[in-house]
């Protein structure tokens, strides 16, 4: 057995291994490199523009189903913001065919569970029931896909819980205040700088033709994806989807989003108090290069380098060592088209705070500046692996996956490879990423007791 | 005329048989729209094949278990040792928490820091949670890394340093840990309830407050650490592709220097269910709505009453779809949640109904979850209800055991409680025998009509509806009796 320190490579080793390498056949150093993905994947699109991803996993009798419209808040206009978020919890309140609540109460009797999430670019709706409870999850979804019970009375009910929940938000979330007020720096327009929840006047002005029109526009078949992962039989998959989803017609396709400024880059430091902050403490955010282009991968593995585990660097200096941080935390959040590498510290004091900036700056220069070491590096490569793999760990996290891969580069071909660009990513490509990105354009945003 | 007539029924016909091509022709939905109507009946039920459990045991006595499992190159380990915070010392209790914290917390030459490398450079993540009966400890690291990863645990467990700096470290982190839970209201209405259900009981052990941290020191943490961490009260379960001979050859190659001991354990006594309705209240400043939580003892998993316990429990309470959320939120509109569950442990369970409500309804609230209760002591279930609450527990229960994690925290339990294998080989037939009467034996046999309920709220906004009670016993957050309320009484 090797002990850890020994598995890592010496500088010798690691040589002779390079240099074995040139001397292989091609063939034998690709094979090194997995290029399929460790499941199968069907994918395939209907007459009205819906698009099918199956996947087959016969481990457990359990199938898991999503549905995801490429909408969110982002496509909302101004003064009509949480409007996403209204509908995703109207689709609950009934269709056609289907009782309000029903759709919960069919699943929970199976034993099945359910879930919706809404975020700035998209809105999932997953449930994993029985196996041989496919169809009844088939009929549901595609009921509400074609004909959303929308009236005065499901809106008005459905506004009152959304203004409830945005006061309890606002009276139990601390930091959410200056957080939002974070991100309307970072993206300076208005589609991804207002809440996903919306306000309060927004969501009390919305009306029944406001929600009409949105459900209408992008509840669409030839706006979705439909995936199914687990233990099914293929062919009879294919003829339900057909059954219940072909003949809902394809609608208008949906504008675009406005994202005109969301491209820029720029510096900025303000200060704002936080009515529930309990402590001070600062928001640090980089716009980063957007996912799978060739900078991301990099950036991705710097993410694990300084904010990910309790012995990455920054949560190794300013929390374990030093001790001038009393809670860090940090990740790069994902957005259509754009990225942001975001830290969120909080700190004892204010001189705590600025101590804790200082070594913030001081290890990113460390990451711009000398080589990270190969055992630090396999590290954080672990970490990401261990992660990466974690997204298709059970059936309904493998058809999330693949439906956010899959709306976000409309194709899962490339899948396949995707994780070994990762894993290649090398000490010089950490170095010339870190500087790339790791500017004087970054927003600080200090924030103070109210 | 009469050819007139004939031409004109004619054209009607052809007339009425156009327009019905036309409709079906513009609207394509309308010849599907009887699919539509009614939900699709439901295939055979699936055959469920639960991944077969390899045991046996090292020299030492430390068993090992292997669940096979190959859809992801990741391993999942657990440890079970099989003392939890029952085994405390009366006047240190917490110390199994302490104890597992400490863990990984530093061995001979290693440093907290180094191991939390060594962990995080296989990919892995280490953590641990204590019950009253168990300590159990959770290794999830790429399948690559298996020898690594027990070179680690090896580490930790023949060579735990429990250095004092590190004791300060995890006095702190857990003093703060627990002063933060002092301002949720789930946690203090569960806590305040357990400790009563389990006045004078070892498994009273398990509830205790942010005082008692700064007592533990290193002679004691070696003390209990010398008498319960032993291969003869341990196990160990793996979760991913390997087998049992691979597993109990890397397993002693780290861990058969570990000493057996001989133990001397005893399984705790039975607490005695609460008799009497008792309704006791804690204040909790600024908070908006009321928690409540009321149970009782009930039996634990060992006891054939277990299966139509589990019925019970979801048809009462399990789902946003049984009673309690159905009348307290949907019917009544009193409730953001109303839910029930039971929590076993080796020698009991305990059966509790939990719901946050309006302030105002807090005494309406409580009248209906027990007349909910009541309606199920007093009459059977209905059949077509006890056949989809087991129609949920069947269909629920491969969700439960998807991730290695959870497969393997299912066998820990059946390890750490002595269950058998057949508790979850023969789960589906165990709940297909439940029927209508048995469940209604099952209630009217234990007290789930005379339950401690504890509510926790804002004083100055709840005080004039706890007038609406009989008599309330005041208590702090830590579950000390301060005085009581009597109606009629200021």
């Amino acid at each position: 057995m090797c002990n850890m320190k020994q598995c890592i490579m010496s500088k010798r080793n690691f040589l002779l291994f390079t240099l074995l390498l040139l001397f292989l056949p091609a063939s034998f150093a690709e094979a090194q490199q997995e290029k399929e993905l460790p499941f199968p994947i069907t994918q395939y699109k209907l007459k009205n523009g819906l698009q099918i991803i199956i996947s087959e996993d016969y481990s457990l009798p359990i199938v898991s189903v999503v549905v995801a419209y490429n909408v969110g808040s982002i496509n909302e206009q101004p003064g009509k913001t949480g409007l996403a978020y209204l509908l995703r919890n109207l689709m609950f309140q009934g269709s056609e065919n289907i009782g309000r609540m029903q759709h919960i109460s069919f699943i929970h009797r199976t034993g099945g569970e359910l879930n919706a999430a809404t975020t700035q670019d998209k809105t999932i709706f997953s449930q994993t029931v029985p196996s041989n409870q496919l169809a009844l999850v088939l009929w549901l979804e595609s009921d509400r896909m074609r004909s959303l019970d929308i009236d005065d009375n499901n809106v008005i009910r459905a506004k009152d819980d959304l203004i409830e929940e945005i006061h309890q938000r606002k009276a139990t979330d601390p930091y959410l205040e200056s957080y939002l007020y974070f991100d309307q720096l970072l993206f300076p327009d208005f589609a991804y700088s207002h809440p996903v929840i919306g306000t309060e006047a927004d969501v009390r002005d919305i009306t029944v033709e406001d929600v009409k029109s949105f459900y209408s526009s992008y509840y669409i078949p030839n706006n979705a994806v439909l995936c199914i992962t687990g233990n099914i039989n293929k062919r009879k998959t294919k003829s339900l989807i057909q059954k219940y989803f072909e003949t809902i017609p394809e609608g208008k396709k949906p504008p675009p989003p406005d994202l005109a400024k969301s491209s820029e880059r720029t510096a900025k430091v303000e200060t704002f108090r936080d009515s529930l902050a309990s402590a001070p403490g600062f928001y640090l955010g980089y716009r980063i290069a957007p996912p799978y282009t060739v900078d991301f991968y990099p950036l991705a593995i710097i993410e694990y380098i300084l904010l990910r585990g309790e012995s990455s660097r920054l949560y190794k200096r300013l929390v374990k060592k030093e001790r001038i941080a009393f809670q860090m935390s940090g990740e790069i959040e994902k957005k259509e088209d754009l990225a942001a590498l975001k830290i969120f510290v909080i700190n004892n004091n204010e001189v705590m705070m600025e101590r804790s900036q200082k070594a913030i700056f001081s290890e990113i220069n460390k990451l711009k500046s000398s080589f990270i070491s190969e055992e630090e590096l396999i590290r954080s490569k672990n970490m990401f692996k261990m992660d990466y793999i974690k997204q298709y760990a059970t059936t309904v996290d493998k058809a999330i996956f693949l439906v956010e891969t899959h709306l976000a580069k409309n194709s899962l071909d490339f899948l396949g490879d995707e994780i070994n660009k990762y894993l290649a990513v090398t000490p010089s490509d950490i170095i010339g990423i870190a500087n790339r990105y790791f500017t004087q354009e970054r927003i600080l945003l200090n924030i103070r007791i109210k | 005329m009469k050819t007139n007539s004939n031409s004109q029924n004619n054209s009607k016909v052809f007339l009425f048989f156009l327009l019905s091509i036309l409709l079906i022709w513009r609207n394509p939905l309308s010849s599907q729209e009887r699919f539509r109507k009614s939900p699709p009946y439901p295939e055979p039920l699936p055959e469920l094949e639960l991944p077969n459990i390899e045991s046996g045991f090292l020299s030492n006595g430390l068993g090992i278990s292997v669940i096979h499992k190959d859809n992801l190159p990741v391993i999942s380990l657990r440890l079970v040792i099989l003392s939890g915070e029952s085994s405390s010392p009366e006047k240190l209790p917490g110390m199994a928490t302490f104890v597992a914290n400490m863990l990984s917390r530093g061995a001979l030459n290693l440093s907290s820091s180094e191991i939390e490398e060594m962990i995080e450079f296989i990919g892995g993540n280490f953590s641990s949670a204590v019950f009253p009966d168990y300590s159990l400890f959770t290794f999830t690291f790429l399948e690559e890394y298996l020898d690594e990863a027990l070179e680690i645990l090896g580490k930790m467990i023949l060579q735990p340093s429990f250095n004092r700096r590190e004791i300060e470290n995890v006095q702190r982190s857990m003093f703060y840990d627990l002063v933060r839970k002092n301002t949720d209201s789930e946690f203090i209405a569960k806590r305040v309830l357990f400790k009563l259900l389990f006045k004078g009981h070892s498994y009273r052990k398990s509830i205790y407050s942010e005082d008692i941290i700064k007592n533990f020191n290193q002679k004691s943490l070696f003390a209990f650490f010398d008498n319960y961490y032993r291969p003869n009260n341990a196990r160990i379960i793996l979760t991913g592709n390997l087998n049992l001979s691979t597993a109990s050859r890397k397993v002693s190659r780290y861990l058969n220097t570990w000493k057996r001991k001989n133990l001397e354990v005893s399984l705790p006594s039975l607490p005695e269910p609460n008799q009497r309705l008792k309704i006791c209240f804690v204040n909790l400043p600024k908070t908006e709505d009321t928690t409540i939580y009321m149970g009782n003892i009930v039996p634990p998993l060992t006891n054939p009453d277990f299966f139509p316990f589990v019925v019970l429990n979801q048809v009462l309470g399990g789902t946003p779809t049984s009673h309690l959320f159905m009348n307290l939120r949907e019917s009544k509109g009193y409730a953001y949640y109303a839910f029930s569950e039971v929590e076993f442990f080796r020698i009991c369970g305990v059966f509790y109904i939990k719901a946050k409500v309006r302030p105002e309804v807090t005494y309406a609230s409580i009248k209906e979850s027990l007349a909910e209760v009541e309606k199920i002591t007093k009459e059977e279930i209905p059949s077509f209800e006890i056949e989809q609450a087991k129609s949920y527990l069947i269909g629920n229960f491969p969700l439960r055991i998807e991730t290695f994690e959870n497969i393997s925290l299912k066998v820990s339990e059946i390890k750490a409680f002595n269950l058998g294998e057949e508790h979850w080989s023969k789960y589906y037939e165990n709940i297909m025998l439940i029927s209508p009467k048995k469940v209604f034996e099952i209630a009217q046999k234990y007290p789930l009509l005379t339950p401690v309920v504890v509510i926790v709220g804002d004083q100055n906004i709840i005080i004039d509806h706890l007038r609406d009670f009989k008599e309330v016993e005041v208590y702090n957050k830590k579950g000390i009796l301060l005085y009581y309320i009597k109606r009629g009484e200021e």
